[in-house]
């Protein structure tokens, strides 16, 4: 081989390794509804977090935002995962349309959504019932209170949620409530899947979150989703704005398990 | 021939006066009291107790042991004590909330800085930072193999070890592991890394030459959420620290068998070794004790009351 051709060749298999080592999977997110909503900003901070991760492992995450207005005319067909902040109305027309595409219900805390068990809805907002739930435990432990049940609190500390909330803070000035880490959680969990399992697809996807997650959502490690669709998790219990405790409350909680919360059967 | 060689040095440190100074120790950061723990390794006694700053954590010792180096995360620095008078000799700026770190054979530090997903290498004799390198969120454990050609820094919320070439201080692979890689600890030869997962619960084993993983091992306690893990001195099992199982899981090194959980005081977290192997030092946060375990036997022989939460625990034995 003359060393012209083997130079050749050496540049081939050198740029041909440096293609292999840069391939990037590309992402695509849409959120839906009000670009001023709390939980978008908690999806920026989980697509952040994600291209963090992403630049070391090969994934570049993107983002899409579409006001309500437009979801009829939209081609959805690209997208790993829905991210919304819609009634339960918009919201079962939107699942119904998409099929085997995870729509993630960032906000609505409707009992009866839960109960509709709609295939393709994942809902990270915890259920009305949830929380009534969490506050009849804690009315057992100390009657009279006037707590909150809360998806989530700026200053919950344990399970890492003290860097969490250090985070979002640092990116965006204002603290982490319900609906922001709603929208972190959502990315978050699906991100991970991308990364861990290399699932590109949305059906895919879909049955991966609803049979096999196990998710650490910086409240509680192995957080998954019931036959709902609800998302397994503990509650905060929060009077004057101080967090009381979260349940399940050790003791009172029957069974003494994250599904001593909310709804667990479908309707029918 | 050596071994009179070994004793005629060992006589000569004992004649020399500053032998009084150089006795053997065993530190404890307490996370909450602000304070370290010094402990007598020989009667196992706490001797003294040093106020060092807010929430110390990290703790290591420089490859000569003359000084002592602990990162207080409050405050962002490094304070350097000398092991032998426990005086403070200076402090250093040490970037954004320092948790823990790992000393290089060529005397600099790797530093985990959690709040802000990168890793510095400082010289600890100037306190200059030379190198930051970019790794993912909240990285927490450093560890360095022993020819210094290697440091992995743990990232827990990004899932994987980041391993950087050193001294270059460049990143050679990124390895994804179980959930929360809190600690790992390279092999003598360096060939061979443990690392934990806190929150999945297991320990993985990683050719470190492939950046591949060979094994992965659940703690089959679903209170078992590891933190550090230690080589024994033959290498043949490895200690992980189970954190709200209370125990501490001895495996094989090789299969990653479990062979036998030996139990300690509450939410252990720190382990360290003797420089002769024969003990293992634990750090035990919500109990607020060190459990000493005789490696012979794999059982506690005392349990030390030290500070509020005690986090990291280094051995001065040489």
């Amino acid at each position: 081989m003359s060393l012209k051709k083997s130079g050749y060749l050496f540049c081939v298999l050198f740029l041909s390794s440096i293609n292999i080592a840069n391939a990037v999977t590309e992402v695509d997110f849409i959120y839906i509804g009000d670009s001023e909503h709390d939980s978008l900003l908690g999806v920026k901070q989980g697509i952040d977090e994600a291209n963090l991760q992403g630049e070391f492992l090969g994934q570049k995450y993107n983002l899409e935002i579409v006001s309500k207005e437009k979801i009829e005319e939209y081609d959805f067909s690209k997208y790993i995962a829905i991210l919304t902040s819609l009634d339960s109305k918009q919201l079962i027309s939107l699942a119904k349309q998409l099929n085997n595409t995870p729509v993630f219900n960032l906000t609505d805390e409707s009992d009866d959504l839960r109960r509709n068990c709609i295939a393709n809805i994942l809902h990270i907002a915890p259920s009305n019932k949830m929380k009534s739930d969490a506050l009849k435990q804690l009315e057992i432990k100390k009657p009279a209170s006037k707590a909150n049940a809360q998806a989530w609190h700026y200053s919950f500390v344990k399970f890492a949620a003290r860097d969490l909330n250090k985070r979002f803070k640092k990116n965006f000035q204002v603290k982490m409530n319900d609906h922001s880490w709603a929208g972190w959680a959502a990315v978050k969990m699906t991100s991970d899947t991308v990364a861990r399992t290399q699932i590109t697809s949305p059906d895919d996807m879909l049955k991966y979150l609803k049979n096999e997650l196990t998710f650490d959502g910086q409240k509680g490690s192995d957080m998954n989703f019931r036959v709902t669709g609800q998302l397994r998790q503990l509650i905060i219990l929060v009077e004057n704005d101080k967090i009381i405790t979260e349940a399940p409350i050790r003791g009172i909680a029957k069974p003494p398990s994250l599904d001593s919360l909310g709804i667990l059967e479908c309707m029918n | 021939m050596n071994f009179l060689w070994i004793r005629l040095v060992t006589i000569a440190i004992i004649l020399t006066p500053f032998a009084t100074y150089a006795k053997d120790r065993i530190f404890v950061t307490n996370e909450k009291s602000n304070n370290i723990s010094v402990i007598d390794a020989e009667t196992l006694n706490v001797e003294h107790t040093i106020d060092v700053g807010d929430r110390p954590r990290g703790i290591g010792l420089s490859p000569d042991s003359s000084e002592l180096y602990v990162a207080i995360s409050e405050e962002n620095k490094i304070v350097v004590l000398d092991p032998n008078s426990l005086k403070i000799l200076r402090d250093f700026e040490a970037g954004s909330d320092p948790e823990t770190f790992g000393v290089h054979p060529n005397g600099n530090i790797y530093i985990s800085n959690e709040d802000d997903a990168k890793a510095s290498v400082f010289n600890p004799k100037t306190g200059k930072q030379l190198a930051e390198i970019k790794v993912g969120l909240e990285p927490e454990g450093v560890a360095i193999s022993p020819d210094g050609k290697r440091v992995i820094v743990t990232s827990e919320s990004t899932n994987m070890l980041h391993v950087i070439k050193a001294p270059e201080n460049v990143i050679e692979s990124n390895i994804l592991i179980g959930s929360r890689p809190r600690a790992a600890v390279f092999t003598k030869s360096g060939d061979i890394a443990y690392a934990t997962a806190e929150i999945s619960g297991e320990v993985v084993k990683v050719d470190m030459n492939k950046a591949k993983i060979l094994k992965t091992a659940s703690l089959g306690d679903a209170k078992a959420k590891p933190k550090d893990v230690i080589l024994a001195k033959d290498e043949k099992t490895i200690y992980v620290a189970g954190g709200r199982a209370n125990k501490i899981i001895v495996m094989d090194a090789d299969t990653l068998e479990i062979i036998k959980g030996i139990p300690v005081g509450k939410r252990v977290w720190g382990l360290a070794m003797s420089g002769d192997g024969q003990r293992v030092f634990t750090t035990n946060g919500v109990s607020g004790t060190v459990s000493v375990i005789d490696t012979g036997k794999n059982e506690v022989i005392k349990t030390i009351e030290v500070g509020k939460f005690p986090w990291g625990v280094v051995v001065k034995d040489n």
